[in-house]
């Protein structure tokens, strides 16, 4: 488990963290992390937030919930591209009711697509100068 | 189909036929070129004799082909008629070997046989040309009139002599031919490739029905509606997560467009009080019905996109929801008018009555609501269809009002100025929240009148779209704003000296003519209260004036600056700095300052 800590070059493949608020962290790989929109934006190398700096996420969510939101990004990163012939199992069969009122919530918030509004190029000067 | 060689193979019973009643194929062509050109009217005698006369001399053609035809020496000559007969001997084995297996094909092409010359569209794939199916000539027979190639023929067109071609093409209007130089100078391709031959479809396919399935990676949150649907009568299953966040389960259902009659039993509860759905758009009337009788206890229910709603719910529900004070309905556009008047006649402790969208709601149902409901304090008319003059007379009969909605009305102006300055006249005191949009007969005259002396209440004023507002009108509005003394005649207004406080949330948007006088004197107002605020669509309103915005609006939460043409980087940067508070800042798309975000 390389944690490489040169955010700098921000490879898919190095290792993420996100923290639940019971204490538990998860390692997972940063193109699983980014399959969410909000990790993504949280840990996009444009953006100056802490996340970003220190590749690590923190979850206002309880551990198993955020073991099973990775669950799913880990899942959703393996079959998304897959071709349509090919069988995708399901994955309701790994979640349990009680927890799904919970999952929602946070499914509804990390889940979703997030757009940050990234500058293009000609901003960039634009800004240097502000 | 020239027979050159007047030699023919066997044929069917029915080409027989034909044969024997003189009915060839240049028979069809020639009647069918014949109606082609327009009848002279006079003439039904008289063309029917032409035919007869045509008929006679097909009929003589056909003979003189018959006695060649059967002449026995030839038999062996012909070449191109082999491989016909051939043909339909092999189809008849097949027929007789495979008959399970080949049942299908055998019955289309004995199908195709029988539907023969006369080309039944239901066989081809496209219909391209308009004629009728079933005159129509057979596209084999089209050009039978075109002279041979090689020929000469005299141009329809330019009169000049030429040769015929294989591109030759008729003139059109139709008789004669035109020239190569006429044929594309009249716009036609004379080098055009003849469409592709129509392809036969196969009858398996003709049943097939062609049908895309577009799959979508499930999100989180639909797995987990799905798994919330499954388990929705075991109860203890899902857990207890308390109030607040039934309401963020709620609006996360609706925005994943997944409220169904099954899964929305999750938000009943017998001694709820609240029930607010964001979108019941999967809900059925009988649905509606089951709401009513599994929380018995509501008080305030809101249901967004309730479309399916009917007069049966409206009428289920005056026999139930006794305690129900606060109706909220967005798009009850089924309930008609004697379903309204039952609800409002059976829930006279009305206290807010929120309607958005219906086109039934008239003023019988005005005056039954304005009869029953003297508490109501909230009223909602929005996109009322048959909103007018005499509905605001019955509005002035509510005493306690203190928000009132009339905007959008089907027309937007149907509501003229004096009325509506009569009703502020009469209700204007108690008001804390006011929204007349799009209402197009409100000019300045209305705020000087109408909102200046009465209000003495108001934290929320939304005119939004009211075009006739005028830069100076409104400026001088805010300056004044308190100053004018009410007539005499309203003893209410009379009774409240006082002006009106600052405004909290002001919408002015969409009215072009107002500028910087207006942002200017409604900043020095209300200017240190605002907590919303939108002038969308001021496009000349100044940067000074602007700037102002930020410098005395510390309390903002909410901005609309789209389409204030001055607004700049400078401007965002300010506002972002001084308003501690902001949490929504629209403006132009055009505008980069989001870099200081």
């Amino acid at each position: 488990m390389a944690n490489n800590q040169s955010s700098s070059t921000a490879s898919s493949e190095e290792w993420v963290r996100i923290l639940s608020n019971d204490g538990f962290s998860y390692l997972v790989k940063r193109k699983v992390a980014t399959a969410s929109g909000t990790l993504k934006n949280m840990l996009s190398t444009e953006s100056n937030f802490a996340e970003a700096a220190s590749n690590t996420c923190p979850m206002s969510e309880r551990g198993i919930i955020v073991e099973k939101l990775c669950e799913y990004l880990t899942f959703k990163t393996l079959y998304e591209k897959v071709p349509p012939k090919e069988d995708i199992p399901d994955f309701m069969e790994r979640l349990a009711p009680e927890i799904a009122l919970e999952l929602l919530m946070a499914a509804d918030y990390y889940d979703g697509v997030w757009f940050l509004h990234t500058s293009r190029p000609d901003q960039v000067d634009r800004r240097s100068w502000i | 189909m020239s027979r050159r060689n007047n030699v023919r193979g066997p044929t069917s019973a029915l080409t027989e036929f034909l044969r024997e009643s003189g009915i060839t194929p240049t028979t069809i062509a020639r009647r069918a070129r014949t109606r082609e050109v327009p009848q002279p009217v006079a003439g039904p005698s008289n063309s029917g004799q032409d035919a007869e006369e045509e008929n006679a001399e097909e009929d003589g053609d056909a003979e003189q082909n018959n006695n060649e035809g059967y002449s026995s020496d030839k038999l062996d000559e012909d070449e191109d008629e082999q491989p016909a007969p051939k043909k339909r001997k092999l189809s008849k084995a097949a027929e007789a070997k495979l008959k399970a297996k080949e049942k299908e094909k055998a019955k289309g092409k004995a199908k195709a046989k029988g539907k023969g010359k006369k080309g039944d569209d239901d066989d081809y794939e496209d219909d391209s040309d308009g004629e009728d199916a079933y005159t129509a000539l057979s596209k084999m027979w089209k050009d039978s009139a075109k002279p041979p190639v090689g020929s000469f023929e005299d141009c329809a067109r330019c009169k000049k002599k030429f040769t015929v071609t294989k591109y030759t093409l008729a003139a059109n209007p139709p008789p004669g031919f035109l020239c190569h130089v006429c044929a594309k100078a009249s716009g036609a391709d004379p080098f055009k490739k003849p469409a592709a031959p129509r392809k036969r479809k196969l009858p398996g396919d003709k049943r097939t029905v062609v049908h895309f399935e577009e799959r979508r990676f499930p999100s989180l949150a639909s797995i987990c509606i799905q798994l919330i649907t499954r388990h929705i009568d075991d109860v203890e299953a899902l857990g207890d997560i308390g109030g607040l966040n039934m309401d963020e389960i709620s609006k996360s259902l609706a925005r994943n467009r997944s409220l169904t009659q099954e899964n929305v039993q999750l938000f009943y509860d017998a001694v709820n009080p609240k029930l607010t759905l964001y979108d019941a758009t999967g809900l059925t009337p009988p649905a509606y019905g089951t709401l009513a009788l599994l929380n018995p206890g509501l008080t305030h229910l809101r249901l967004d996109f309730c479309g399916r709603m009917d007069c049966t719910v409206m009428e289920a529900w005056s026999t139930a929801l006794p305690n129900l004070k606060h109706l909220e309905l967005l798009g009850p556009f089924l309930v008609r008018v004697p379903a309204w008047l039952n609800f409002i006649k059976a829930h006279r402790k009305l206290e807010g009555f929120l309607i958005t969208q219906s086109p039934r709601f008239d003023l019988e149902c005005m005056k039954a609501l304005a009869d029953n409901c003297q508490n109501l304090t909230e009223l909602r008319l929005k996109e009322i269809g048959l909103m007018s003059d005499e509905f605001l007379e019955q509005v002035q009969r509510f005493e306690n009002l203190e928000h009132l909605d009339i905007s959008y009305p089907g027309k937007p102006d149907a509501l003229s100025e004096p009325a509506l300055i009569d009703l502020m006249a009469a209700v204007c005191g108690g008001l804390t929240h006011l929204d007349l949009s799009n209402n197009l007969n409100i000019s300045d005259g209305f705020l000087l009148q109408g909102i200046n002396p009465y209000a003495k209440n108001l934290s929320t004023l939304i005119l939004s779209n009211t075009p006739d507002l005028t830069d100076a009108g409104v400026a001088e509005f805010f300056d004044n704003w308190g100053t004018i003394i009410p007539p005499k005649r309203s003893k209410k207004a009379a009774q409240a000296a006082d002006a009106n406080p600052p405004l909290m949330e002001l919408d002015l948007s969409r009215n072009h003519e107002l500028s910087s006088k207006a942002l200017e004197a409604l900043l020095k107002h209300s200017g240190q209260t605002l907590t919303q605020l939108s002038i969308n669509g001021w496009r000349t309103v100044s940067q000074d004036a602007l700037k102002l915005v930020a410098k005395r609006c510390e309390e903002l939460t909410r901005l609309d600056i789209g389409w204030c043409r001055e607004v700049d980087d400078w401007i965002v940067q300010d506002l972002m700095e001084k308003c501690e508070k902001m949490r929504d800042l629209k403006r132009n798309v055009a505008i980069q300052g989001i870099a200081v975000m």
